[in-house]
């Protein structure tokens, strides 16, 4: 099993390559702007970034491309949650609150990303846009307090978003939901 | 999973393969640099020269304890007492990054001396993922300049070897317990040391309150765990902070220092919680602090996590 993190410039990028090497795959960080034919991965997460990167389309290299052409599932975290809601037809802002640290995460529908997990759990976050408008053809796992979008999955493919991070320590159940995305990607 | 006897055995083996001449090693008696040395030590054996800096900003009896943990591993090694040099250096410099890039280099300064010294070409830092994580570059943004690296100035001719870059800290400790390593479960302490512990000016009087401060937290948080009222904190120290409120001691209208005492819960540094300390353990470090320390007559708690907070406050 071979998922690849696409590197948005994020402080828990490394964390997600971690996260995927302790639960036994395969896994690699790359730059934003390694064009999808020289990627050979059966999934890709896409890495949180700097402030505001998910509005920033030029810092995002080739995202979109990936979003548009692979056709292996694609999980997106914090900005890559925000430019995936973006890229949709959706739309994503500043926050009106914005959140630091601790949240309670209220999963909605457990679909395949929460699988397992129980309805309400503690997250770790650091954000201060989300995704305000899901896209057409979404639907919203989880939210939050003060974030309506914590969770969002496309209907029609196997691409999520995340807006809080299951890759650090402190986030409950980080591990379990990527485990769960794993399993999305053996399925293929 | 991480296996550390895998990762001991295969970086033995790269750095015996890359580093071909002689080489100095930065150390600060901290877990990290004595993990990058004991594995150096394995790859090139007398090759190896150790260098440990007291830089002005070290904590009470740091010198003894390095030099303790060094003389039971047969790596040679060296103090450098440069303490005069970086205080001239920060001179009226109070901006966080400013005083980070000043101590990196000064760093460098004394490694490169102490290079021609020994005749190395090599400069071995324990530098580990939170580092140049936070350091920043390229679309990454820079939350702190880490003195082993946003601290390194273009300039410097010494090669870099790092061999811990894609390890955190609780990876480092199961290396560190493998080797046997004597400081394995010792706190986390910055390279720049007391100085981003003082917000302000670092002059050698604010110095010697901090110390003070850090001891004597450090003292009642290692007695409280001790005696089984709390967990050891992963990180816990007392800062300086560049405020004067109004007090009264013995009768007398007091202007005096503030000082921030914080303790965190973290597994690798990139997430923190503060610590749920008992209430008691907090009362007697604050009179201790605000009698023993003169300049000292107000005490605070820090009560933020990471994020949004750093775990240090500079």
């Amino acid at each position: 099993m071979k998922i690849f993190v696409i590197d948005n410039g994020g402080q828990w990028t490394h964390r997600e390559w971690r996260v995927l090497r302790d639960i036994g795959v395969d896994t690699k960080i790359i730059p934003n702007t390694t064009p999808l034919d020289e990627i050979d991965a059966d999934g890709l997460v896409l890495s949180g970034g700097a402030p505001s990167v998910g509005l920033e389309v030029d810092k995002m290299g080739r995202n979109s491309e990936y979003l548009e052409k692979a056709d292996i599932p694609i999980l997106g975290i914090c900005a890559g949650h925000q430019f995936m809601a973006i890229f949709f037809g959706g739309k994503a802002g500043a926050s009106g609150i914005p959140e630091f640290g601790k949240a309670t995460i209220i999963v909605d529908d457990e679909d395949d990303l929460f699988v397992g997990l129980p309805r309400k759990f503690e997250a770790w976050l650091s954000h201060n846009d989300e995704v305000s408008e899901v896209p057409p053809d979404f639907m919203v796992l989880a939210h939050s307090e003060n974030c309506p979008v914590q969770s969002m999955k496309h209907t029609k493919r196997p691409v999520y978003g995340l807006q809080f991070h299951p890759e650090v320590e402190h986030t409950e159940h980080g591990y379990e939901i990527f485990k769960n995305f794993v399993r999305v990607c053996e399925v293929g | 999973m991480f296996d550390p006897e895998e990762f001991i055995e295969k970086q033995t083996e790269d750095l015996a393969a890359e580093v071909d001449g002689k080489a100095i090693i930065g150390v600060s008696g901290g877990v990290d640099s004595m993990v990058a040395a004991i594995l150096m030590d394995r790859a090139i054996g007398k090759r190896l020269f150790a260098v440990y800096v007291n830089n002005g900003f070290m904590r009470k009896n740091e010198d003894a304890e390095v030099a303790k943990a060094f003389d039971a591993t047969g790596v040679r090694y060296r103090i450098v007492d440069a303490g005069e040099e970086f205080f001239d250096s920060l001179k009226g410099i109070i901006d966080p990054e400013e005083k980070r890039k000043i101590i990196g280099s000064k760093f460098i300064e004394v490694f490169e001396r102490e290079a021609i010294d020994w005749g190395a070409v090599y400069l071995v830092q324990g530098t580990i993922a939170p580092d140049w994580i936070e350091s920043g570059g390229q679309l990454r943004d820079t939350i702190k300049s880490h003195h082993n690296v946003g601290g390194l100035p273009s300039s410097m001719k010494l090669k870099l070897v790092e061999p811990l870059r894609d390890l955190y800290k609780d990876e480092v400790r199961k290396v560190a317990r493998s080797l046997g390593i004597s400081v394995s479960e010792r706190q986390p302490f910055p390279g720049p040391a007391l100085a981003i512990r003082i917000l302000g000016e670092v002059t050698p009087a604010r110095v010697e309150v901090v110390r003070e401060a850090c001891a004597i937290a450090e003292e009642e948080i290692e007695k409280a765990a001790e005696s089984g009222k709390m967990d050891v904190p992963w990180q816990y120290f007392a800062v300086l902070l560049p405020l004067k409120s109004v007090g009264v001691q013995g009768d007398v209208r007091a202007y005096g220092n503030t000082v921030a005492v914080r303790a965190v819960e973290s597994v690798d540094g990139m997430t923190a919680n503060y610590m749920r300390i008992p209430h008691d353990v907090l009362e007697t470090i604050s009179v201790r602090i605000t009698n023993e320390i003169k300049s000292v007559n107000r005490v605070v708690y820090d009560i933020t996590h990471k994020p949004p907070a750093t775990i240090e406050w500079e």
